[in-house]
């Protein structure tokens, strides 16, 4: 199969959708690639590159549309090249159904096969092809880097000679993949970081980054995240309002906020109001992620940076990826190698759209002149954390009464063992005619063999051979009996007790000596 | 025996055994605790000699002496591995020993009533306060040994006592005797120093268990009317349905029951000495024969517990069979080479290795704890996690590890670690399979239902180091073979090791 790349027409668009490297890779799976001539050169990579890693340079976008069986690009496509996608061919790009529905049904229609990099599951098997999270990745890394570029102060604390700089603080909102991105350089920047997110799970990811999670103080029970992909959901009227309030609180203290807070297919929900913008300090900065869904503060511009009056600079880019072209480009064409390595399972240049594979299925949004969105759910569970069994809280009360029953059950089976062994005792005594010496035996018996009980339950699981082997030598004492018998008139008594004391003592110091050799070996740390 | 210095020599030696037990609660307090023992026990042996009725001075010494000769080549030259044979022929002396002292004490009541006799007495003739022996004239007293006198001046309900006692020694130290002896077979198998060859699987004789029960009803028969004066004829027939039942009970018993056999076996040599204290009268000998006795039922408690067995369902041999259906395993078994497990190891943060009685086997615990060594200097947690049943010894893997040079203090016990699993990442099974068994917690129809397991496949990634793709001792199938995150290592495990040692460093 032909894999094709056009130069991306979005006005801005410097990334591209297949890099020399990506190219050598797909050639090992068989296919050919062909690129259309300077498609690179705003990412970095220049006609020689690719030509030098094999891939056929063609001069029109015509002609490489006419060239490629697959075509990979960045952006959905426009309506000219909407008219050159043709049956049987396959499209692999950024693709919402929602917003190009009616590019979705007019690609149906040809009988071309559309990838959506939007749809790929978000299970672990198609991490790698996570299109959408190598971008965030890089969106909430060069928002912090726009930010600290309109920012006029130092990100970390420092007590110079000339005077103490406060360390910045950042509040980055929603810690989704860009999110957390976003901590990461902002904590390595040396910022103080505060981090919030209406999906209480990932505190912990918040935390392990090095910032310091925003609570609420607000009960409900949030959606899992595990249940919607991952992805947050929209939040009841008094949840949003209990975190407006939080964030009215924070507002006068932050000097740099990121928003990212996005619900797929929605608006993008107002979290930084008008009057939170007002009360920030003159020369803060306000990075707005959501800009392209219509922003998470209300006077973001989209794709334009504002100064309000107060002095606070918004910025509304909505090509942070782009702005890395290099970087982006190396991941989404990576991104688009390992969908294509999905495709080709024999590694022989002949694509098998498995319709019954889950990540295929999920992001094919038009396959054989029929619309397939939405895709069926996966069969395989979204990768956020699943939600831990519920373990059952038990009332101080009910503890209380648990450890009550089973303090009188461990009674009860103490005292009827106690009573039945006592029984037994008491019977022995009992019988006529038993004599005494007999019961001062007795005794002795009986306590020995509950010291025994008491001092062996003691005993660790991992000396239990020792135990055996002392057992075994201390109970040759059983020598004392032939040592006593040995001194006997009758010689076959001698006999008898000879051979015990030869055999007892063998025990003996054959079972201490092991003993004292395997106790040995146990070395600690 | 009247001795006040034998009996407050007899209270030290007795106190010195019970710590020198209690001490093994820790590795560092045993070292100390063993001792005691080998204090308590050269205490006892002096005072007895010192004390009266020990003749033959020379001969004793000679005999222990040469018996510590013995024991010393026993007990330096035997491997790790051997351990459990070796506990197990060591019962076998303590059973024949108690067998012979047994049999000299019922000689001695013999001898004494002939003497009475003589006298024209009767032994046991109680006097005018109906309790009170008469006993022999003064002279005829004074010649006897201490031994002799003791019996001497008993009644006739003492007497009767005794017999039951010494009925009871003989018949439990017979029956530990040739069971020991057969566990020994057993155990070592091929190795075995025995003239003979043992099958090490279970065997029974026709009639089963009948057999056993009924050489058990014979012997109480025969103790029966030993005790009515039956003569030492019935003592000797006696003994030899307790030689034969020791044989035909152990005979029945499997390869992977064997802890619990040894430890039972440990108990009953404790009872022997137990039952052969109360008939010569000495409270040391009850005293340790009780300590023995109890910690050796404890043993078998535990191990019991274990497998979810009850003792008599071990005893009488074998697995009850399957309560229904068993559930089909899916899947299939996936191999993977040295490269791969090592690439595992080379990425994994902890581990937990979970050894089983096929690492005796191959002898492969250097290699385990070489491994472990190398993966610990590359700063992973590796720990080990011991199934109470591994091996063929309660506290086998523990002992091997040990001799390896592995630290006790990453050695686990089941309860331990099992909760651990699902933070780790890589579980390495060598030489185990009923113990990490998942079809005992998922199963209910399974024969091992119920029994604790290590939950090994809780783990990221599980390797299993096996001989090839055969089921276990007890033939059931093992579903942790067959589960998506666990992948099979086959070959010899000390091979295994050792080409997977070549790969890390």
């Amino acid at each position: 199969m032909k894999i094709g790349t056009p130069k991306e027409l979005f006005e801005g668009e410097n990334r591209v959708a297949m890099t020399p490297a990506s190219a050598k890779e797909l050639q090992k799976l068989g296919h050919e690639c062909v690129i259309e001539t300077k498609a690179g050169v705003a990412a970095g990579f220049s006609d020689k590159d690719y030509k030098d890693a094999g891939v056929e340079v063609v001069k029109t976008a015509a002609a490489l549309w006419k060239a490629a069986d697959v075509v990979a690009k960045v952006r959905v496509p426009d309506d000219g090249e909407m008219k050159r996608l043709r049956a049987e061919q396959t499209l692999i790009s950024f693709f919402s159904p929602v917003a190009d529905e009616a590019k979705m049904q007019a690609a149906a229609k040809k009988g071309a096969t559309v990838i959506a990099m939007e749809m790929i599951p978000r299970i672990s098997r198609a991490q790698k092809m996570d299109a959408l999270s190598s971008m965030a990745n890089i969106a909430g890394y060069r928002a912090v880097i726009e930010a600290g570029n309109n920012f006029g102060r130092f990100f970390t604390g420092q007590i110079t000679a000339a005077g103490k700089v406060p360390p910045a603080k950042v509040l980055v909102v929603g810690a989704g993949v860009a999110g957390l991105a976003a901590i990461g350089t902002s904590t390595s920047l040396g910022a103080i970081t505060y981090a919030f997110d209406v999906r209480p799970e990932v505190a912990e990811q918040v935390e392990s980054m090095g910032a310091e999670f925003v609570y609420l103080d607000f009960e409900e029970e949030q959606a899992d995240g595990a249940s919607s992909g991952g992805y947050a959901s929209v939040s009841s009227p008094e949840f949003a309002a209990a975190q407006l309030a939080k964030f009215r609180e924070l507002a006068p203290d932050i000097d740099i906020v990121i928003t990212t807070a996005l619900i797929p297919n929605r608006e993008a929900p107002e979290l930084w109001t008008e009057d939170m913008v007002k009360s920030m300090k003159p020369g803060s900065v306000i990075v707005d992620l959501a800009a392209e869904k219509g922003g998470n503060c209300k006077l973001t511009v989209r794709d334009e940076k504002i100064v309000t009056d107060n002095g606070v600079t918004i910025i509304g880019y909505t090509d942070f990826p782009s702005r890395m072209a290099t970087q982006a480009s190396t991941l989404y064409a990576t991104n688009i190698r390992h969908l294509m390595a999905d495709l080709t399972p024999e590694k022989d240049g002949v694509i098998d759209h498995n319709m019954e594979d889950d990540v295929i299925r999920g992001a094919t949004i038009a396959y054989a002149q029929d619309v397939t969105f939405p895709p069926p759910p996966p069969k395989v569970q979204a990768i956020a954390a699943q939600p831990k069994a519920e373990v059952k809280e038990l009332t101080p009360e009910e503890k209380r009464a648990a450890e009550v029953a089973a303090f009188k059950a461990q009674t009860k089976t103490q005292v009827t063992l106690l009573a039945v062994g006592a029984a037994v005792v008491l019977g022995i005594g009992l019988i006529p005619g038993m004599p005494a010496s007999f019961m001062q035996h007795f005794i002795v018996f009986v306590l020995s063999v509950f010291i025994g009980f008491q001092v062996i339950w003691n005993v660790a699981h991992s000396l239990h051979t020792p135990l055996m082997a002392v057992t075994n030598a201390i109970s040759s004492i059983i020598i004392l009996g032939a040592l006593i018998q040995i001194g006997s008139t009758s010689w076959l008594i001698t006999i008898l007790a000879a051979l015990g004391i030869f055999m007892a003592s063998v025990n003996i110091f054959g079972g201490f000596l092991v003993t004292r050799r395997m106790l040995a070996m146990f070395q600690k740390s | 025996m009247e001795n006040a210095f034998t009996i407050a020599a007899y209270v030290v030696a007795g106190i010195l055994f019970i710590l020198s037990l209690g001490g093994l609660s820790g590795q560092e307090s045993a070292k100390r605790a063993v001792w005691y023992g080998i204090a308590g026990m050269a205490l006892a042996v002096f005072a007895t000699l010192v004390g009266p009725g020990a003749g033959l001075w020379l001969l004793s010494l000679i005999l222990i002496a040469g018996g510590a000769a013995v024991g010393y080549q026993l007990a330096t030259k035997v491997e790790m591995t051997q351990m459990p044979e070796l506990v197990a022929i060591m019962h076998s002396l303590v059973g024949l020993a108690a067998v012979f002292v047994g049999f000299n004490a019922d000689l001695m009541i013999n001898y004494i009533g002939g003497i009475y006799e003589n006298a024209g007495l009767v032994l046991g003739t109680v006097g005018a306060d109906g309790i009170t022996a008469v006993g022999l004239p003064k002279e005829a007293y004074d010649g006897l040994s201490s031994f002799g006198q003791l019996i001497a001046k008993k009644s006739g309900v003492e007497i009767g006592i005794l017999r039951v006692e010494l009925v009871l020694g003989i018949w439990i130290g017979a029956v530990t005797f040739t069971g020991s002896v057969i566990a020994y077979a057993k155990l070592a198998g091929g190795s075995s120093k025995l003239p003979f060859e043992i099958d090490t699987g279970a065997k029974k004789l026709p009639g089963g268990h009948f057999l056993n029960a009924g050489a058990a009803a014979l012997s109480v028969l025969l103790a029966i009317v030993y005790l009515s004066n039956g003569g030492t004829f019935t003592l000797i027939l006696l003994t030899l349905l307790g030689l034969f039942i020791g044989y035909h009970l152990i005979m029945g018993i499997g390869g992977a029951d064997m802890p619990v056999v040894v430890s039972m076996l440990n108990s009953y040599s404790g009872w022997a000495a137990a039952a052969i204290g109360f008939s010569l009268g000495n409270d040391l000998l009850i005293v340790v024969g009780a300590l023995v006795g109890s910690s050796g039922a404890i043993l078998s408690y535990i191990m019991c517990k274990a497998m979810n067995r009850s003792f008599v369902s071990v005893i009488l041999g074998g697995f009850g069979g399957p309560a229904g259906e068993q559930m089909a395993v899916e899947g299939e078994q996936i191999a993977i080479d040295v490269d791969g497990v090592a690439q595992s190891l080379d990425e994994a943060d902890s581990i937990i290795i979970i050894p089983g009685y096929g690492m005796a086997v191959a002898q492969a615990q250097q290699n385990v704890a070489e491994l472990t060594r190398r993966l610990r200097a590359k700063g992973k947690t590796v720990r080990f996690a011991i199934h109470p049943v591994a091996g063929r010894l309660p506290g086998h893997m523990n002992v091997l590890l040990a001799e390896a040079k592995v630290p006790y203090d990453i050695v686990m016990e089941m309860d331990e670690i099992n909760d651990d699993f699902p933070e780790t990442d890589v579980a390495i099974v060598i030489g185990s399979n009923d113990i990490v068994n998942p079809a005992a917690q998922d199963d209910p129809n399974s024969p091992i239902a119920g029994m604790p397991v290590l939950e090994c496949w809780k783990a990221k990634q599980v390797f299993v180091s096996k001989r090839g793709q055969g089921t276990g001792y007890s033939g059931i199938e093992n579903p942790l073979f067959f589960k998506e995150n666990t992948r099979m290592f086959y070959g010899d495990a000390k091979a295994s090791l050792d080409s997977l040692l070549t790969k890390i460093d």
